[in-house]
């Protein structure tokens, strides 16, 4: 039982889904389910897909038909649904290590060709699923399983990266911001070519335990307090004034039009 | 309007406590027989969407819903409908 828009897209014979208590991949699911209804599509001309990872589960609790593929390549399942009918709305789910590590190229090669599709990352700062270990999006200084002295390298700034690669909208929200996050996603899904949406979401059990967010609303504190939008980033530094090192960057990085790959004439 | 958080999808995670504007999710104290905490209700008759969504025609504020992971707050129809009296602070 629950209200009409939910009652529509979600298999409510599936939930409870498996996520762990206070993980913030259902509110993306939420604001997702929210924006692609906002749009008027139906149940039968949107397709969600997705890799492996904690993230990755969400279209299976959605009742439009999904892939579920394998690690890394839900972007070469997008392009090949999209290329096969561009009739279809493709909307992609995934995480930070389906995205970044073992799928970056498909990612870069994707903003590139910008391609039709909307990709929601949830950026969850860690592989979750296997265990808590290191991701390209880990902090620097922050521990996991496998950085247990903290994590030496720099993160990945992945909306930095679809905007350097020449995707066509790009924005970062946490889910704590979820009318934002509605927003952007709604954005991204009327913009035609490559829209890459990163959703900063809290994990307690694999991030938030080892580094000293063990209340699931510290972390989500944590998300509000500590984010910063784009414009008042770019004020500061054209003011010459210093930019707080904690914090990071929220807010729409770019929207543009540039000639998009499977949109018909 | 009435608001209602289902028992056998709330998972206890209390998301619910730190969005609402009037504070009417409160943390629960008690297991129930699952083992969770599900979040009280302090006087939901408060709530903006209960109130003004039959006044406005479409859903209103509806943070609480958005931000639950688990889908388990939502709305029901109250049936009669009668008319109440609200007191709001803010």
């Amino acid at each position: 039982m629950s209200t009409e828009t939910f009652g529509k897209w979600y298999r409510e014979d599936r939930l409870p889904h498996i996520f762990c208590t206070g993980c913030g991949n259902g509110t993306v699911m939420n604001c997702t389910i929210k924006a692609v209804d906002a749009m008027g599509w139906e149940i039968d001309d949107t397709i969600f897909v997705s890799g492996i990872g904690c993230s990755s589960r969400a279209p299976g609790y959605i009742s439009t038909d999904s892939l579920h593929t394998t690690h890394g390549r839900a972007l070469a399942f997008a392009t090949g649904v999209k290329m096969a009918n561009p009739d279809l709305h493709v909307v992609v789910f995934t995480g930070d290590g389906d995205l970044a590590a073992i799928g970056g190229n498909h990612f870069i090669h994707a903003c590139r060709r910008n391609i039709d599709l909307t990709v929601i990352c949830m950026n969850n700062m860690i592989y979750g699923m296997t265990g808590g270990q290191g991701s390209p999006c880990t902090p620097v200084g922050k521990i996991s399983t496998t950085t247990p002295y903290g994590a030496a390298e720099p993160a990945f700034d992945l909306t930095e990266l679809a905007v350097a690669a020449g995707a066509n909208y790009a924005a970062r929200w946490t889910s704590y911001h979820v009318a934002e996050l509605i927003k952007a996603i709604r954005a991204g899904l009327e913009t035609p070519g490559f829209s890459f949406i990163e959703a900063l979401v809290q994990c307690p059990t694999a991030y938030g335990r080892r580094n000293k967010f063990r209340q699931v609303g510290e972390q989500v504190e944590y998300m509000r307090s500590h984010a910063m939008l784009l414009q008042k980033k770019r004020r500061l530094e054209e003011q010459g004034k210093d930019v707080p090192d904690d914090m990071f960057t929220v807010g729409e990085f770019v929207r543009r039009y540039r000639p998009a790959l499977g949109v018909r004439k | 309007m009435r608001l209602v958080i289902d028992e056998r999808r709330c998972k206890g995670c209390n998301l619910c406590t730190t969005v609402c504007p009037y504070h009417i999710f409160q943390e629960g104290r008690h297991l129930n027989e699952r083992g969770i905490a599900i979040p009280v209700l302090d006087r939901p008759e408060r709530c903006t969407n209960c109130r003004l969504r039959r006044l406005y025609g479409r859903q209103l504020c509806g943070a609480c819903q958005l931000i639950c992971p688990d889908q388990a707050i939502y709305w029901e129809e109250d049936d009669p409908y009668a008319a109440e009296k609200v007191v709001i602070e803010y």
